[in-house]
């Protein structure tokens, strides 16, 4: 388990010394879509108290989320071309 | 195997093309100018103009005497004179010499705001030369960015936005090649400059907070790792001068600049000032957006790619109240960099498109690519042609301006003669760009005298004509707003002074005041005179008998 960790650890180091793909960039931007979308639609399940649903400036995140996530699914198929 | 590209290398085009292309690019160097004529204009009216031009300049007059005094602007509101400022200190303490030296006066901090829009264009310009290879379009892509209404409104305020925008330049600019640089001692060197400008424009308006996120987020790209060591090293640095000031200000400094900022928002505001943005900068806007498309998809992303995208995002709080039109600064000195590249690629015949999925979809379009290379040798010119009279703006009277309002058959549609393309500002409440008048000046003076001759304190909504009359500056109405909107304000230190009659007079212009004191005015004083300045009735109150 720990030559695992170790391991993986490594290929973290190495990675991070090199610049980002285009496929690494768009799933990047896959993740923070909808880690966000999910963050902020999480906003009015956790705080139960605020009033009024999804305000416009959580609209307007949430579009952004989605067009993060979106641009994000057309980079992944370029490849390994840098970023 | 190799990389397939579809390069648009062509043969020469026909020298009448060529011909068409130079008249039309210097029709654009006339329009642009001529528009950089009317800035210079406007900026040496503005530095004559001893009065507060836009709303509140005067609290950032007061902010940069209080540093020259070695004092923070950030006290507490709820002890006398109730005043506090909700900005970042440095284009203040830059100004602050001046102070020193000239006393209170605007003509210095708007020299410094004007000085810097030039600064700005400058680096634009020197962005798109050493990246685009044009000089011509270089030149234009710095002269588009001043000829913008929003840039020519705010570049000579005694304001600090501007000089943040100037900061965020320099910065992007330094730092656009880091990634790639082999040379580790150089990149190290360009890494902190730069950075250190980031932090100077954070430190200016906060705002600038968009062009950390992409600076790193282009680092990252680059390489994460470095991203992150310098990225821990940026973050301890600001949160050290952050803390240092929030210490020496007893908790001031984070209360009215970072609790006091959190302000309504008004979605409308945001759609009409993106609207109008869209409106003037289109031409400009739809050709720097290509320009990122193309480096998303076909070449590295470079930094002012992130940058267009952050700074745009970053208009998004533009539906704040108390933002306006200058929120898209930033967005206009990114579009102008990157409109300038897809201008100089055009005319440099420079667009490579690597075989990926998208260029299969366009292949059967290189039959036309001749044709399209032919048309960029004319569209390009015309985008700044369209450009400038989009933004168009100048005085519609005086020996030279009147016969050409006369010939363009341009009406004045703002204050004191003047025509600008934008209109009022939509949803903003600034009302600038025209030009002050010698009855404006007069007025102005004529107030300070009222102030003079009053017998004690005077309450007044500009900080000028306290500052002219040699009395104390009380209140910074729209910071004591911010305050009281976000229940961080006790107004009956205020309060109990207004009711006792304290103030011998009152100054009124926007009545920014929270609801309570404006009330308070209104039971114990009354209005006695009206004196118009700059396009606004100022209100002057006596106490009622």
């Amino acid at each position: 388990m720990t030559n695992k960790i170790l391991t993986f650890i490594k290929i973290i180091r190495a990675a991070s010394g090199q610049p980002l793909s285009k496929r690494q960039l768009g799933l990047l931007l896959v993740i923070v879509g909808v880690v966000g979308f999910t963050g902020i639609i999480g906003i009015d399940v956790i705080d139960v108290g605020r009033e009024g649903g999804i305000g416009p400036a959580q609209q307007i995140a949430l579009g952004g989320m989605i067009l993060l996530a979106l641009v994000g699914l057309t980079l992944i198929p370029l490849g390994d071309t840098p970023a | 195997m190799a990389e397939r590209t579809y390069p648009t290398t062509l043969a020469r085009p026909a020298l009448s093309l060529l011909t068409l292309n130079r008249l039309l690019l210097a029709a654009a160097f006339v329009i642009l100018g001529s528009l950089f004529v009317v800035y210079v204009i406007y900026a040496a009216n503005l530095i004559q103009f001893p009065f507060d031009y836009d709303q509140g300049e005067g609290f950032e007059l007061v902010d940069t005497i209080m540093f020259s005094q070695g004092q923070w602007p950030y006290q507490d509101t709820n002890t006398f004179p109730f005043y506090s400022s909700n900005y970042p200190p440095l284009f203040h303490v830059i100004a602050a010499p001046f102070a020193a030296v000239f006393g209170p006066a605007y003509w210095y901090g708007r020299l410094l705001g004007f000085l810097g829009t030039l600064v700005t264009a400058s680096a634009i310009g020197l962005a798109v030369y050493r990246d685009g290879g044009h000089r011509g379009i270089a030149v234009l892509s710095g002269l588009a960015f001043l000829a913008s209404n929003t840039i020519y409104h705010i570049g000579p305020l005694f304001r600090q936005h501007m000089t943040m925008v100037m900061f965020e330049t320099l910065a992007v600019v330094i730092l656009c090649h880091v990634n790639t640089l082999d040379d580790p001692r150089r990149r190290r060197r360009l890494l902190l400059t730069g950075l250190a400008l980031i932090m100077a424009a954070g430190y200016t308006k906060q705002l600038a907070i968009g062009t950390a996120v992409a600076a790193f987020v282009y680092l990252f790209i680059g390489q994460p790792r470095r991203a992150i060591l310098w990225g821990l090293g940026f973050a301890a640095v600001g949160i050290g001068i952050f803390l240092w000031i929030d210490v020496s200000t007893n908790g001031q400094w984070w209360l009215q600049t970072i609790a006091a900022n959190v302000n309504d928002y008004y979605p409308d505001q945001t759609f009409g000032l993106f609207r109008l943005w869209f409106g003037l900068h289109g031409f400009l806007l739809i050709p720097a957006a290509l320009y990122a498309l193309y480096e998303l998809y076909f070449d590295r992303l470079s930094i002012y790619t992130i940058w267009f995208v952050a700074a745009v995002g970053i208009s998004l709080l533009s539906g704040k109240w108390g933002a306006g039109d200058s929120y898209f600064a930033t967005s206009i000195a990114a579009m102008s960099i990157l409109s300038g590249l897809f201008a100089a690629r055009t005319l440099n015949r420079g667009w490579r498109f690597p075989e990926n999925y998208i260029s299969r979809v366009f292949r059967p379009l290189r039959a036309v690519g001749p044709a399209v290379a032919a048309a960029g040798l004319v569209i390009v010119p015309l985008l700044y042609i369209g450009y400038g009279r989009a933004v168009w703006h100048m005085p519609t009277d005086g020996p030279i301006f009147g016969p050409l309002a006369q010939i363009l058959n341009i009406e004045a549609n703002a204050l004191n003669g003047f025509y600008d393309s934008a209109g009022r500002v939509a949803g903003g409440y600034a009302d600038i760009g025209h030009l002050t008048t010698p009855t404006d000046s007069a007025n102005g003076w004529q107030i300070v005298e009222r102030v003079r001759a009053a017998d004690g304190l005077v309450l007044s909504e500009e900080a000028a004509f306290n500052l002219l009359a040699g009395k104390p500056v009380i209140t910074n109405p729209t910071q004591l707003l911010n305050l009281a909107n976000n229940g961080q304000f006790d107004s009956s230190g205020l309060i109990a002074m207004i009711e006792a009659q304290e103030f011998s007079l009152i100054i009124m212009r926007a009545q920014f005041y929270p609801v309570d004191v404006l009330q308070a005015i209104a039971r114990a004083y009354e209005q006695v005179e009206t004196i118009p300045m700059n396009g606004f009735a100022y209100l002057l109150l006596q106490p009622r008998s």
